[in-house]
């Protein structure tokens, strides 16, 4: 069972609740509910948000390849797995990511949580831009995505 | 051929319209591209070293959303979008 969106922060915030709904089910005696939130400082420098930029396809694309994934690489077949992304401006404290996932038993949960968004930091297309105090802004180096396909 | 470059993360910076027209002889690959960007990024941006990095370090993905090789050949009138180095979370 798997969602994964990409929220406009323009239209609304991204919400724990959400993905409460999704992943609640009697199947499971495990869940995990991971949220990333923009924080203050960066590189010594006093953030005051975030612009997060999203190519919308390839992420979706990729948080089900990640999803796929997880039945052979991590022998989790039984799962629940909701993960929104925020696209657009997130003041400090704001929540840019929720990752929630459901499993029989504590160790699957664990495993599958932390490899969603490790994964996601390689192989998702998307870009932050950081504001700062003294009203200049930068975009993020990044990684080079490798994942060629031909 | 006409393509047009969509542009991502540190690479709105090229243009104000998060897009780049480029004109390109037929059968060109996404290495051809790169190599105009480039071009685009002399003439306009006095080569900044910094956009020069980020276009040779980005990938491309086609119009049906697949990430491709230098060796691709870009289609006239294709919508191709630049990735560059990635972070989210």
């Amino acid at each position: 069972m798997f969602q994964g969106r990409i929220i406009d922060t323009k239209l609304r915030k991204l919400s724990i609740q959400d993905a409460e709904k999704f992943i609640a089910s009697s199947d499971f005696g495990a869940s995990i509910f991971f949220s990333g939130t923009v924080r203050n400082q960066n590189d010594n420098k006093s953030v005051i948000g975030i612009t997060y930029d999203t190519h919308d396809a390839l992420v979706i694309q990729s948080f089900e390849e990640i999803y796929n994934e997880a039945n052979e690489k991590l022998e989790i077949k039984n799962k629940a797995v909701f993960i929104d992304h925020a696209k657009g401006y997130l003041n400090l404290g704001e929540i840019s990511i929720i990752i929630a996932v459901a499993t029989k038993h504590r160790e699957e949960a664990y495993k599958l949580s932390r490899y969603i968004i490790e994964e996601i930091k390689k192989r998702s297309p998307i870009w932050k831009k950081e504001h700062y105090q003294n009203s200049e802004s930068n975009w993020l180096k990044g990684n080079p995505l490798v994942n060629e396909k031909n | 051929m006409k393509v047009k470059i969509e542009l991502f993360g540190a690479t709105r910076d090229f243009s104000d319209q998060n897009i780049l027209e480029l004109s390109l002889n037929n059968d060109s690959t996404i290495k051809d591209a790169r190599i105009e960007i480039i071009k685009y990024l002399k003439k306009n941006f006095d080569g900044n070293k910094d956009f020069v990095r980020i276009v040779n370090t980005s990938a491309f993905s086609s119009e049906n959303n697949n990430i491709v090789s230098d060796n691709y050949k870009i289609k006239n009138n294709e919508k191709i979008a630049i990735i560059p180095p990635i972070g989210g979370g």
